[in-house]
């Protein structure tokens, strides 16, 4: 039985969340991905660059959660559930890379909604984007991501 | 030589980066792919549950894909010059696939302050099909 998709969440702004980013999780992730590189692991490297600190891969920002929302909490509000979804397109504009210790303040909204037909049959899109600044309110990153919904 | 800097001017349309070879995709790598970006969904790691949600089984997120690509730009461009990354997740990858990750110089601007290059990216599997498919732009330092 198809489901049914709030469109009516197209628009919403969520409340904006702070994350800082710690030092063992930008490397936790780089070995996640088998990525050696010396700027994401080696902290003397790091120092001794022009940023003067380890930076984080460029697709780290995916990592920056709201720990206080309930993430079963926005399917269940768009009408949906864990199952039933699939990860369509991601999208990463980098002003300047992520570093350890600093304090970020992340915006997410809901841009579009919209349903298509493929072929594994009937299928909404969930568009959703986040404006990532720093603690100057400088636009550090933005991420747009397309979530699947299978109907 | 890895990480080796890349210039501006040294760079052409047509310039095909190093292929990076990812895999064979094992379920410890799902497990602290989940663990380092808080992606828990039991779609990655939980064999059964994929199974009833009609997928077949389990499959890798399609952002260790992004990320391994994501590598292969850096890898060649250098870490922290990457200005946009964008892809599509255009097949699912399977425990035991081999993800090998490309990419292609397709433009290049200069501007004030930034000289800018635009790429085609795309991962592929060990039959040749394409499970992702995108674009980066790198900025990378000029000459002298």
């Amino acid at each position: 039985m198809a489901i049914q998709i709030n469109r009516g969440l197209i628009g919403k702004e969520y409340p904006p969340y702070p994350v800082t980013v710690e030092r063992g999780k930008i490397k936790e992730f780089a070995r996640a991905l088998g990525d050696d590189n010396p700027h994401y692991l080696d902290d003397r490297v790091g120092a001794a660059s022009e940023w003067g600190d380890l930076i984080a891969p460029p697709t780290f920002a995916v990592t920056l959660r709201d720990e206080t929302a309930d993430t079963t909490a926005f399917l269940k509000e768009l009408g949906t559930d864990i199952s039933r979804i699939l990860h369509g397109e991601q999208e990463f504009e980098i002003f300047r890379p992520l570093q350890p210790g600093r304090t970020y303040l992340c915006r997410p909204r809901v841009v579009d909604i919209y349903e298509k037909t493929g072929r594994s049959g009937p299928m909404a899109f969930v568009v959703r984007q986040t404006a990532i600044t720093d603690d100057t309110n400088e636009i550090v990153a933005t991420m747009r991501g397309v979530t699947i919904v299978r109907l | 030589m890895k990480y080796a800097r890349v210039y501006f001017d040294d760079v052409k349309v047509g310039d095909e980066l190093p292929p990076l070879v990812k895999g064979p995709i094992k379920q410890i790598q799902l497990t602290r792919y989940a663990g380092a970006s808080g992606d828990f969904n039991p779609i990655h790691q939980d064999d059964e549950f994929a199974r009833a949600a009609g997928m077949g089984g389990v499959f890798a997120h399609g952002m260790l894909s992004m990320g391994f690509v994501g590598q292969a730009v850096t890898d060649w461009a250098g870490a922290g010059t990457v200005r946009k990354l964008g892809v599509r997740f255009a097949a699912l990858v399977r425990l035991k696939d081999v993800v090998t990750c490309r990419g292609r110089v397709v433009a290049k601007s200069s501007t004030a302050g930034a000289q800018l290059v635009d790429l085609e990216v795309w991962a592929e599997n060990q039959r040749a099909e394409k499970v992702v498919t995108g674009r980066a732009t790198v900025a990378l330092p000029a000459r002298g």
